[in-house]
């Protein structure tokens, strides 16, 4: 029974075999490969190449987490062999290298041009001037008029706790675990107190000009210090950060408890959101206007170039202009022939003399042919020239035109009043002449002077022809006089000269008493001239007792004319008078 | 360096602030308090090699209008408690912070100072009432802010009981409190 049993079994396992064999070979397979649920190398091997492809057009997870293993995978390479990964690479870096080398350059040429931008500005000399004044430095004078944002601090903290996992820059503050507590204290304040309710993050809170911009993710959130205006782009970059983190720091922040020494790598990163950005960064302001810099030196030239080559023409129209608006000038015809210019008009011989008037208008007058028919104006400039020309007043004598009446006035000798009265109205344009104006008599400087001299006496005793005590004194102050006319004189231009006139008494016979008032002259004259006065300034007359001087009583008019009186002449300056008669 | 969140709750009045003042390493003014309704500090303890960084989250007392906002405690590796031994009713809500404690940071160890120990004369509080503490799972001693009795200890209390899981060892320093 056994045996049959046995064989039975046996048998009906052959059986089996045999009619399902392939089938539970299969089968058995199958189970096995659904109880581990492994993948075979060569089945990962399939699948491997198109599943990095698709997980990579995805998104950059696979990046992120493969590059630890690959920066191990190239330090242990270039551990072992640098030279393979020195050839690999060297056709990427020569560019790249010589790309950096240009972008510093071109910085260094931009800060160059910030630096003398600042320097020489008026808002760099402002703040230079601010920064002597508040005794802050330059630098921090041109930051915080420049500044459009800096981003000062980055926190990492683990959202439940509050606990700080990381803080850059290192060196700030050390009380960065505090705030990042505070902060998030602020955060759960804020959610707590504000309906509705558990709606969200405190995502931004400002004060002044900082704002502090907290990027939430699960686990942890970043919080941005910012002083100044934040741009759009900076929560974005927060926003990548977080999630880099979340990604490549999955399990110490699922595992965290208060050791934050995993997290120490994560500031690389963090830095990377450390920023500053002045106004001065941004090549918006003018790039239009920089791009054609070059532009500015050709049209300097160009503009100097066609100012040069009309410069010539430009400047004798200028000069004719003026050549024309000058009395006692006509021009009649001008143009340019053979390299020259020819000129044909009329010129009042009293007018300006063209030639220099065509030089201060900066013609060059070598290239001027000029022919010129002489007239006599009638302008009044003209005629008043004329006027003073032919008369030669006397200093302080005015002429003016009213119509065609010449009007004189001031104050002449009577012989000139009586010449310029018979010439003027000779002249060419004169109607009529006015001297209703014209006072006789010396100009006001000689006269005082002139009137002293001729109220001096020089006394004589009866019969004598010598100079006693009183004639001498007299007669130095005759000379001081003198001196002091001749000076007044010279300045407004007048000859001057003192006439000696001899007197005598009645007394005695006539003959001998024009004998004695000649010896009396005389006697002055030399005294006169031994004081100094020029000989050629001195006259005599003797007229004995003719035309004697008046007094009250015989005695008295005797006395006055034993005596030498004076007379002063004056008449303007020969060399007036001499170019006068020449005319 | 380790760091640990601690909160210290009581009944408004108690004297949780000034019980601290002295020993911690403050960077904001009490007046968090009133606006923010938390204020924190920061105090180091050395549990055995290790430094240990306790930021204290110093919550606003409890008053009759106003609870203690859970989302501060949420987190919180510790807790301190404060009552005030000469005011009973500070001691009698104890159990009740406890339970809004845990309902915000689960089963975290806890720590009661019964603070004002030296108003001897005015003491309410019973051995009894220390064993009720105790026996609820407190680990209880008794402070104060006048002659700083007992905050070391409730710190050092806190480090070690902090770091129980990633320093066993450290347990064996721990000087239980009466």
């Amino acid at each position: 029974m056994s045996d049959d049993g046995d064989l039975s079994v046996r048998e009906l396992t052959e059986l089996r075999d045999l009619l399902f064999g392939g089938e539970r070979r299969q089968l058995d397979e199958l189970r096995r490969r659904l109880d581990t649920f492994e993948l075979t190398p060569e089945e990962i091997a399939e699948h491997l190449p198109q599943a990095i492809m698709q997980r990579t057009n995805r998104d950059r997870q696979l990046g992120i987490a493969l590059a630890p293993t690959v920066e191990c995978a190239i330090s242990e390479s270039v551990r072992r062999n640098p030279q393979e990964i020195a050839t690999a690479i060297f056709p990427v870096l020569g560019p790249s290298i010589r790309k950096a080398i240009a972008e510093t350059m071109a910085g260094l040429v931009n800060t160059i041009n910030r630096a003398i931008e600042h320097s020489f500005s008026p808002q760099g000399i402002r703040w230079r001037i601010e920064s002597w004044r508040t005794g802050v430095s330059f630098a921090q004078i041109v930051m915080r008029h420049a500044l459009v944002y800096r981003v000062e601090q980055v926190f990492l903290v683990h959202a439940e706790t509050g606990l700080l996992l990381a803080h850059v820059p290192e060196d700030s503050s050390g009380d960065a675990d505090l705030i990042s507590g505070m902060l998030t204290a602020i955060g759960d304040f804020v959610n707590d107190s504000f309906e509705p309710k558990h709606t969200g993050e405190l995502r931004a809170f400002a004060a002044g000009d900082l704002t502090v911009l907290v990027e939430p993710g699960p686990q942890a959130y970043i919080a941005a210090v910012v002083r100044g205006t934040p741009p759009n782009t900076l929560p974005v970059k927060l926003q990548t950060t977080v999630e880099r983190i979340h990604l490549q720091w999955s399990n110490p922040l699922a595992s965290f408890n208060g050791d934050a020494t995993a997290f120490t790598s994560t500031q690389p990163l963090l830095e990377e959101c450390i920023e500053t950005v002045l106004s001065t960064d941004r090549a918006a302001s003018k790039p239009g206007l920089r791009k054609f810099a070059w532009a500015i030196p050709v049209l300097l030239i160009v503009a100097a170039l066609s100012w040069w080559a009309t410069r010539g023409g430009r400047q004798w129209n200028t000069a004719m202009t003026r050549l024309e608006a000058e009395p006692g000038i006509v021009v009649i015809r001008s143009e340019r022939d053979g390299g020259k210019w020819h000129l044909t008009g009329m010129r009042d011989p009293l007018a300006r003399n063209p030639s220099l008037l065509l030089a201060s208008r900066g013609v060059d007058t070598n290239d001027v042919v000029a022919h010129w028919e002489p007239y006599v104006s009638t302008e009044p400039a003209l005629l008043l020239a004329r006027a003073r020309r032919v008369l030669a007043p006397p200093v302080g004598v005015t002429f003016s035109l009213n119509g065609d009446t010449l009007s004189v006035a001031g104050r002449a000798p009577a012989f000139w009043i009586v010449r310029a009265e018979s010439v003027a109205p000779a002249l060419a344009g004169v109607g009529s002449v006015d001297f209703s104006r014209v006072a006789p008599g010396l100009p006001a400087e000689m006269e005082a002077i002139a009137a002293e001299i001729e109220r001096s006496r020089a006394f004589f005793a009866p019969g004598a022809d010598s100079l006693d005590k009183s004639a001498l004194a007299a007669t130095a102050l005759v000379a001081m006089k003198f001196r002091e006319l001749l000076d007044a004189a010279t300045t407004i231009r007048y000859n001057v000269s003192v006439t000696v006139v001899g007197r005598a008494d009645p007394s005695g016979a006539e003959s001998d008493n024009l004998a004695l008032s000649r010896r009396r002259a005389f006697a002055v004259r030399d005294r006169l001239v031994s004081l100094g006065i020029g000989a050629a300034h001195i006259t005599t007359d003797a007229i004995g007792n003719n035309d004697p001087l008046p007094a009250d009583s015989p005695a008295e008019r005797a006395r006055l004319n034993r005596s030498a009186s004076f007379v002063v002449r004056a008449q303007p300056s020969a060399s007036v008078n001499g170019a006068e008669r020449a005319r | 360096m380790i760091q640990k969140k601690v909160c210290m709750v009581g009944v408004f009045g108690t004297g949780k602030t000034s019980l601290v003042q002295r020993y911690v390493h403050s960077l904001f003014s009490s007046k968090y308090h009133s606006t923010v309704g938390v204020k924190i500090d920061r105090k180091q303890v050395r549990v055995g090699e290790t430094d240990v960084n306790l930021l204290l989250w110093d919550v606003e007392g409890r008053t009759a209008e106003q609870e203690i906002p859970a989302s501060y405690l949420r987190g919180a590796h510790a807790v301190l408690f404060v009552a005030d031994g000469t005011r009973r009713e500070t001691f009698d809500q104890l159990f009740e912070l406890r339970e809004l404690t845990r309902s915000a940071a689960g089963d975290i160890p806890s720590i009661v100072a019964l603070n004002k120990v030296d108003l001897t004369d005015q003491w309410t509080l019973t051995a009894a009432d220390t064993a009720k503490l105790i026996a609820a799972g407190f680990h209880t001693l008794t402070t104060s802010a006048k002659t700083g009795e007992g905050v070391e200890d409730a710190f050092r209390w806190i480090g070690v009981a902090t770091m129980k899981d990633a320093a066993p060892a450290a347990q064996a320093q721990v000087r239980h409190g009466n």
